[in-house]
């Protein structure tokens, strides 16, 4: 670690500090809104390069995948609004790395009608572009349909039925490597990338009555949820937020934004527990005062 | 009666009975009419799980198999779903037709509903409007359903009080159906003129325009009572905070249990799960939906019994056919 | 389609007949999205042309439709400022104009945590306390820079943290959560489908 970076976190929590003294005295939240703004905007300038621990559900995830053969065919869904992309585009971008680096074929589709198609447009181009892949060949986009209850059912017996062309309007038919895909018996695993709650419907319907293997990352705020999937076996593998992404990202050794993202979060996450811990004890000192002033 | 009690017991037997048929069927099955799909089993047979903690399995449970039993009419595999949907249906239907007649059934006291009628009155005394939003997704989803009936009786408060009520949507269908509730609401009440056509709004079809608009409503209208009921994704805590800050009495409800916490932390009373589906048969006390709750309280019972057996069936390593009973196609 | 799930959709005609429904689902469900387009400029419109309150931004918001959704709709034939391809009208609005508003609505969260844990999480009571010691474990697990303490207090900290808490003690209350309200939605839908419950119709 570059030694000046000491006096630089020293001055950033005494920073935190002196705005929560502020918060407290003046009872105004604005300081405290004021504090996460720093402490997010001061590792843009400043980053620390962190250790991170690999999570045994983001393991098994990257073990499915990994797994699978060569020149698998896997359903990579784009399940996710604008708003989330800081935690779910890394996921989506380290899958994608981590699939085409096997030379798996990838079927891309969302179930979000505002802006998913053009995440997965945009996404997929840019990564496959990295490994020299052709559309049409190694990946597909099918776009939105919707409706996602039908969707995922009517999928389970053709995929022609439900997408008659792709999201640029090319027919299926047309579409090389839509020749031998026709609906989930040819695509060998399912990995979610999604902020609602489609992912439920994704174990109900298609694990559940096809027996396809899903693997997912989700928002951090719902991943608490779906350690009951894992533990029932429901769901092969979990990322939880933009950790569960920085983990992927060290997996699939192309550390990126995820990984950049951890200072700003190890950050606000302190703050956040310094002034929970500050706010109690002002809490408790007040309540042992107004107890004693009663005695 | 006692001629319904004997059918109704018969009926039980002759259930419990084919449930352990099948469990003998499917105990010593080899159906070979089952297309088992071979290429699919060899492609999915070369799992390496990490079991590093004990939440994954060691293995995953055997789920191979296509949708479809191709050879046979009925999917046999799937009987078992059938059962529950049979036994859940009939306990239901049992409580509703004992609720009819009469029978008195106790419902436990839900803090959040009982605190509605007294938060119309705050907000009527303090000459602010009432907010209620019924969640932010299609009328096609349950939780907006549930959301829609407790607006319909949070729309008689209103009404009774004479108190404003604004009822901001995010879909035209739940537009119009909110429309319809409250309308209804008022005519019931006897003041039909007193409603407003634009109680129910549409505002915005996308999440956090909707949450824009509605935290722009709040800093400006400041609603003396927030009511969110109904299906709640990134913008709960958004909502929330903002009518925190607006100094308004808030009781929520959703059965997103990611969003449960942001409530409970920002709101005065907070509806988990299935009590907001429970609040329209709590809140208009009709005996056919009470009954209904008893209904699905035994359903939640058996299903208590059923874990229970099973952890002791799987401690005496005797649970593979229990659980095969189970198994999801 | 309940019936439809227990029958072979290859022998039997529900199978074919479930795949035409679900079909016309997607069809129909599509003219829906128009509905709310209708309604939407209708109620702005009004708004605007009797200029009631705040109605330049209703007139800003019939603007962004029109904006939006026509270069959308126009043939990319004609030009490639039309359709939704790289590049387009559309295209641009949205990974510059669009998405960019979203996320910052989003972000608002962050400093929305902080303020309701701020306020929320207080000892007041034992519940209170293993709410707040259960919470800052697990907010320090989450982050590298959380972990590296933990794991300074005891090196096995983070591994007890994701087996005892979440899938332990969170595991066991979502399953719980889930499985009440999943029997409270087949309760309601069961009474819904059988006319019992017609709240919802006002009645």
């Amino acid at each position: 670690m570059q030694i000046w970076l000491i006096p630089a976190y020293i001055l950033l929590i005494l920073t935190g500090v002196f705005l929560l003294y502020l918060a407290f005295k003046t009872e105004d939240r604005r300081y405290i809104y004021l504090a996460v703004a720093f402490y997010v905007i001061f590792p843009v300038l400043i980053t620390l390069k962190l250790p991170i621990d690999i999570s045994p559900e983001a393991r098994q995830l990257y073990d499915a995948v990994e797994s699978l053969p060569d020149s698998s065919t896997v359903l990579l869904t784009f399940d996710y609004y604008p708003s989330t992309v800081a935690e779910t585009e890394p996921m989506s971008r380290a899958a994608l790395r981590h699939l085409f680096g096997k030379d798996c074929r990838v079927l891309t589709l969302t179930t979000v009608p505002l802006g998913g198609p053009s995440i997965a447009e945009r996404v997929t181009r840019e990564i496959a572009k990295e490994f020299g892949k052709v559309y049409g060949v190694d990946y597909a986009n099918l776009g939105f349909k919707y409706n996602y209850v039908a969707v995922l059912k009517g999928m389970g017996n053709s995929i022609e039925a439900i997408y008659p062309a792709d999201n640029s309007g090319t027919p299926l038919s047309e579409i090389p490597m839509m020749a031998d895909i026709k609906n989930y018996n040819d695509i060998d695993f399912i990995f979610l990338v999604s902020d609602n709650g489609v992912v439920d419907y994704w174990i109900s319907i298609v694990n559940a009555q096809y027996g396809i293997r899903v693997g997912s990352g989700v928002t951090a705020v719902m991943a608490p949820k779906f350690y009951a999937y894992i533990g029932s076996g429901q769901m092969t593998g979990l990322l939880g937020g933009m950790k569960g992404a920085a983990e992927y990202e060290l997996l699939v050794h192309k550390p990126d934004t995820a990984v950049k993202g951890m200072t700003a979060q190890s950050l606000v996450h302190l703050f956040i527990i310094l002034s929970v811990i500050a706010g109690n004890i002002v809490f408790l000192s007040g309540k042992r005062r107004r107890k004693r002033g009663a005695a | 009666m006692n001629g319904i009690n004997n059918t109704i017991r018969q009926f039980c037997f002759g259930l419990i009975f084919l449930v352990l048929t099948v469990s003998f069927i499917q105990a010593d099955s080899t159906d070979t009419s089952i297309d088992s799909t071979v290429a699919k089993e060899a492609k999915t047979d070369s799992v390496t799980v990490s079991a590093a903690s004990p939440g994954i399995p060691e293995e995953p449970p055997d789920v191979s198999g296509t949708q479809s039993d191709s050879g046979s009419l009925f999917q046999t595999k799937r009987i078992n779903a059938l059962v529950l949907m049979t036994i859940f249906s009939v306990v239901i239907l049992l409580y509703t037709k004992w609720a009819k007649a009469g029978k008195p059934l106790f419902v436990r006291k839900i803090s959040g509903l009982d605190q509605v009628e007294e938060a119309v009155g705050r907000a009527t005394e303090m000459g602010k409007p009432v907010l209620f939003i019924p969640g932010l997704q299609e009328i096609d989803e349950i939780e907006t359903i549930a959301g829609i009936s407790i607006l319909g009786q949070v729309a008689r408060i209103t009404a009774r009080y004479d108190t404003p009520l604004m009822v901001p949507v995010r879909y035209p269908m739940v537009l119009a159906a909110g429309q319809e509730v409250v309308e209804q609401a008022y005519i019931e009440e006897g003041k039909p003129d007193a409603c407003d056509k634009d109680t129910v709004r549409y505002v915005a079809g996308e999440q956090f325009a909707f949450t824009a608009t509605v935290n722009g409503l709040m800093m400006r209208e400041r609603p003396a009572t927030n009511i969110y009921m109904g299906a709640f994704f990134a913008e709960s805590l958004l909502l929330a905070e903002t009518g925190n800050a607006a100094g308004s009495i808030q009781i929520a409800g959703t059965a997103q249990p990611a969003q449960l916490p942001f409530f409970i932390a920002a709101c005065d009373y907070t509806l988990m799960g299935e009590e907001l589906y429970a609040a329209s048969a709590y809140l208009s006390r009709e005996p056919l939906l009470l009954g209904g709750l008893k209904g699905q309280d035994w359903m939640k019972l058996l299903f208590v019994v059923l874990i229970l057996l099973g952890v002791l069936l799987a401690g005496l390593s005797m649970g593979d056919w229990y659980l095969s009973l189970f198994e999801s196609v | 389609m309940i019936v439809a799930f227990f029958f072979n959709p290859e022998r039997s005609f529900v199978g074919g007949l479930e795949s035409e429904v679900l079909s016309w689902v997607t069809i129909v469900g599509g003219f829906t999205l128009l509905l709310g387009v209708v309604s939407l400029v209708r109620v702005n419109y009004s708004a605007v042309k009797r200029k009631s309150e705040d109605w330049i931004f209703k007139l800003a918001t019939l603007i962004s439709v029109f904006v939006m959704a026509i270069p959308a709709i126009l043939p990319k034939n004609v030009s490639s400022l039309f359709g939704r391809d790289v590049g387009s009208i559309y295209d641009w609005l949205f990974n510059y104009v669009d998405a960019p508003m979203m996320s910052t609505m989003f972000a608002m969260l962050a400093f929305y945590i902080a303020s309701a844990a701020f306020r929320a999480f207080r000892a007041r009571n034992a519940e209170a306390t293993l709410l707040l010691v259960t919470a800052t474990l697990v907010m320090l697990w989450r982050v590298p820079m959380g972990e590296i303490a933990l794991k300074s207090i005891h090196a096995n900290l983070p591994y007890l943290i994701n087996t005892y808490i979440m899938n332990g003690a969170n595991l066991a209350v979502q399953r719980g959560i889930i499985i009440g309200a999943a029997l409270g939605a087949a309760a309601m839908s069961l009474r819904i489908m059988l006319g019992i419950e017609r709240t919802y119709m006002g009645k």
